[in-house]
């Protein structure tokens, strides 16, 4: 096997059970080395229960999890050796400053590049001589960030990270995990918001109540990329149904309801077209509607 | 006012479990007392033989209270009414920081703050709470009381006089939590001020005049400098007295005044001494766990340090004075020379000796929040951070518990060299001075094992550490200062690894206690450093 496409994350049927709670159920999960791979599901679907278990903060009920090859419950030490984390929720130390905390989180890991520490304190705008106490969540988040980027890394495991940024900042970061990757690195980014992932990664694995219901690259996700259309003051609504690429129409009069395929996009719209129509909505493809639609009928319970 | 009461209901659900077990905690404490008192002095020559050996030696003088004549009740009085009323004002302090600037600090006031209360409205219901927490706290002492068997109305007196401090130290608390920025500076700073109202009304008891039956002991002015001095005045089983309970009620009511006076004039998150900003880059050793847990541990060490500095300098600079003055009473005197051997100078050494004895439950206690301060950054996920890191649990909890350790060490030394410092300013030949460091340290050992206690606790029930590891230091001092008593069987006693330390300089120092305490608090590290690589971190 060479390194390009042996697994750096390879997990099997992993379990975790929280008391009579269910978290993880038998996640199967690769992640190859050098790619980003967006790690994808609603709010308690376990994605940072599977952080925490490739991180070897917890124990796997079953199933085993390898990462660079090692068990990270039996041997953290080794396999922290070359990860850089971020967590979902930041707490920092409320009498510590910024820059204290990215000293002893970089400290920890071996000790931060000076430069690059010093490049994403002024990226990011963060002032590092505030106490953690009077920051927002978005700076803590940066605190985090700059922590787990000030020190090359081999695998960056990210959880939710641009939750709390604002758009420039997000772009800062984007630019980090460019960069990282252009030095080989493997990413693991987990989030709930689909045109992130869209943005950044390489290949996804959609995870829902524990389990991975979908994984490949984005072409191969591509029937999860529908744009959802809602169309009023149709004369005969029932037409739409015969357009290329459209999906679940429900009609209600003169109106009608359905997601249309992205390479459809074009045609779709020539379709709608006509004298009558009095109201158009077209939404992006949303994470939640895609869980709504398409896995509510497995599993039954679990989706808001 | 009724948004006001909602919400004290509101935080009286959140401490559903909290104030029960402080309020049957402190009941049961008075229960045993009264029971033991009146099962072992239960005739009136024992009471006074009691009374007398108290009046005679100002460590007991200090540590406990004024003897105020005979009876069951009045005795019970004497032996346990400061330890209740030092309870019963942590558990006020505690109620209203949690209630006020804990939940300030993590944000659940600004929540609050945008419903259509006035913005004063969580200190006034916590005052509340505070307020009926306490008066819940007399009636159910006054009930344990009785059910012992005392008179019903010193029972109410005492209970009366137990809330009464409890109520003061609600107001005060709830300026307390105006002036700090953060919860856990707050809850130190008050807990430092119920720690100094112990202290100062000890000075003041230590220094009293004994009535001519050596069954009444009045006490010097310092008292009259703390609430709970105050609550003693009161004089419950011997001649009731209100006023000393109206002082300490308006004191409540002016400081929850000022409290809430200041709350409406200040912003949300603003504090008296404001937040200022730290450095750009962490120091040398701010990289490590030991750097990082020194950083977190080194302000309340430092509040540890100055209570047993001030515990040595009064056994130091006081002992001879208070001394001086039970022995210049002539009855006294006699007694004195039948009882401690070398007569005066041995009876400062006695007092010395009780001193440090209370500056080894410090170290302890010192030693046991040090560890626990691991629980706290797991429950607030800042461990999740550290050990993501290429360094093992092991290494963690080793880090913690050196600076525990070092930190009892510190406690330690620094009341031995305050009291062997105060020894040379008040210029007593005692020859005890020098020995002074070593006889504190010897309480280290024991120290050891609670704080080693408490890192076993954390590796293996890390949602129960904090309550086992600080009930495990009450349990020990309540064997070890109650057990006597309390009548219970010598091996009970001797659980409390507070009764293997050398009581220096009064005892020789016992290297196979100090040996033996040592041992066991390392089986237990060694236990701790298995464990705590056999858990999942939780929240």
């Amino acid at each position: 096997m060479n390194a390009a496409t042996q697994s750096v994350i390879e997990t099997l049927g992993l379990v975790k059970d929280f008391g009579r709670t269910r978290a993880l159920d038998g996640l199967d999960l690769s992640v190859a080395a050098g790619e980003i791979h967006g790690f994808l599901g609603p709010n308690g679907a376990g994605k940072s229960t599977t952080l925490r278990v490739l991180l070897g903060l917890i124990r796997p009920t079953s199933g085993t999890a390898r990462v660079f090859g090692l068990d990270p419950w039996a041997d953290p030490v080794a396999t922290h050796r070359d990860i850089a984390y971020v967590p979902g929720d930041v707490s920092l130390w409320p009498n510590l400053s910024g820059g204290e905390a990215i000293d002893l989180l970089t400290g920890l890991r071996g000790g931060a590049d000076g430069t690059l520490r010093r490049e994403l304190i002024e990226e990011f705008e963060l002032d590092p001589r505030k106490k953690a106490r009077t920051y927002s969540k978005g700076n803590r988040q940066k605190v985090a960030l700059i922590a787990a980027f000030a020190r090359p890394a081999r695998l960056y495991l990210l959880d939710e990270p641009s939750a709390g940024l604002d758009p420039l900042m997000d772009a800062v970061f984007r630019r980090q995990i460019d960069r990282v990757s252009r030095d080989g690195a493997t990413v693991l980014l987990s989030s709930h918001i689909l045109s992130e992932v869209e943005q950044l990664c390489d290949r996804i694995t959609i995870i829902r109540s524990g389990t991975a219901v979908e994984t490949g690259t984005l072409g191969e996700l591509r029937h999860l990329k529908r744009t959802h259309f809602r169309v009023t003051g149709l004369a005969e609504p029932a037409r739409l149904a015969a357009l290329p690429g459209t999906h679940g129409i429900s009609i209600d009069g003169t109106a009608a309801e359905f997601d249309a395929d992205a390479a459809d996009l074009g045609a779709v719209l020539a379709g709608i077209a006509e004298p009558g129509i009095s109201g158009l909505t077209v939404a992006p493809p949303s994470l939640e509607s895609l869980f709504l639609r398409h896995y509510s009928d497995r599993n039954g319970s679990g989706v808001k | 006012m009724s948004g006001v009461v909602r919400l004290a209901l509101f935080q009286a659900r959140r401490d559903r479990v909290t104030l029960p077990v402080w309020i049957l905690g402190i009941t049961v404490l008075g229960f045993a007392t009264s029971s033991a008192v009146a099962t072992q002095f239960g005739d009136e020559a024992a009471q006074a033989a009691i009374l007398t050996l108290a009046a005679s030696n100002p460590a007991f003088l200090f540590l406990r209270g004024l003897p105020d004549g005979t009876g069951v009740g009045a005795v019970v009085f004497f032996q346990g009414y400061a330890f209740t009323a030092v309870l019963a004002a942590l558990m006020s302090t505690f109620l209203v920081v949690r209630h006020t600037r804990t939940d300030e600090e993590l944000g659940r006031a600004e929540l609050l703050g945008s419903v259509p209360l006035p913005r004063a409205a969580s200190v006034a219901a916590a005052l509340l709470l505070g307020a009926a927490a306490n008066l819940l706290l007399g009636g159910f002492v006054a009930a344990g009381f009785v059910a012992a068997g005392l008179p019903v109305p010193g029972a109410v007196w005492a209970g009366a006089a137990v809330g009464a401090v409890g109520v003061s130290f609600v107001g005060l608390a709830a300026v307390v939590a105006q002036v700090l920025p953060s919860g856990r500076s707050a809850n130190g700073a008050a807990a430092a001020l119920v720690g100094a109202a112990y202290l100062i009304r000890g000075i003041g008891d230590a220094l009293g005049t004994p009535a001519a039956d050596l069954l009444h002991v009045s006490s010097a002015w310092p008292s009259l400098l703390s609430p709970i001095g105050w609550g003693q005045r009161s004089r419950p089983f011997t001649s009731p007295d209100l006023f000393p309970l109206l002082v300490l009620s308006t004191a409540a009511l002016v400081l929850g005044g000022a409290a809430l006076l200041i709350r409406r004039r200040r912003d949300v998150g603003a504090s008296l001494l404001p937040q200022g900003d730290g450095r750009e880059r962490a120091g040398a050793g701010g990289t490590s766990f030991v750097g990082l847990a020194w950083r977190l541990q080194r302000s309340t060490l430092a509040g540890w340090c100055v209570g047993a500095a001030a515990l040595g300098a009064v056994a130091g600079v006081l002992g001879p004075l208070v001394t001086e003055t039970v022995s210049s009473v002539a009855p006294l005197k006699e007694l004195i020379s039948r009882l401690v051997p070398g007569g005066q100078a041995g009876l400062i050494d006695v007092f010395i000796t009780a001193l440090l004895g209370v500056a080894g439950v410090f170290a302890a206690a010192a030693g046991i929040q040090a560890v626990l301060r691991m629980r706290a950054e797991e429950a607030e996920g800042r461990s999740e951070l550290l050990l993501a890191a290429p360094v093992s649990r092991a290494r963690w909890l080793g880090a913690n518990l050196f600076i525990a350790a070092a930190s009892a060490a510190l406690v330690c030394a620094t009341a031995g060299a305050a009291a062997a410092l105060g020894l040379g300013v008040s210029g007593t030949p005692t020859g005890a001075g020098g020995s002074l460091v070593p006889a504190a340290l010897a309480h280290v050992p024991a120290a050891l094992v609670f704080l080693a206690a408490a890192g076993l606790a954390f590796a293996a029930a890390p949602r129960l550490s904090i309550p086992l590891g600080w009930g495990m230091l009450a349990a020990g001092l309540v064997l070890g200062e109650f057990g006597e008593l309390f009548g219970l069987p010598v091996w009970l006693q001797d659980l409390s690894p507070f009764r293997h330390s050398s009581a220096m300089p009064v005892e020789p120092f016992d290297p196979v206690g100090a040996w033996g305490l040592a041992v066991v608090a390392a089986a237990l590290a060694g236990l701790a450093a298995y464990s705590i690589r056999r858990r999942d971190l939780t929240a």
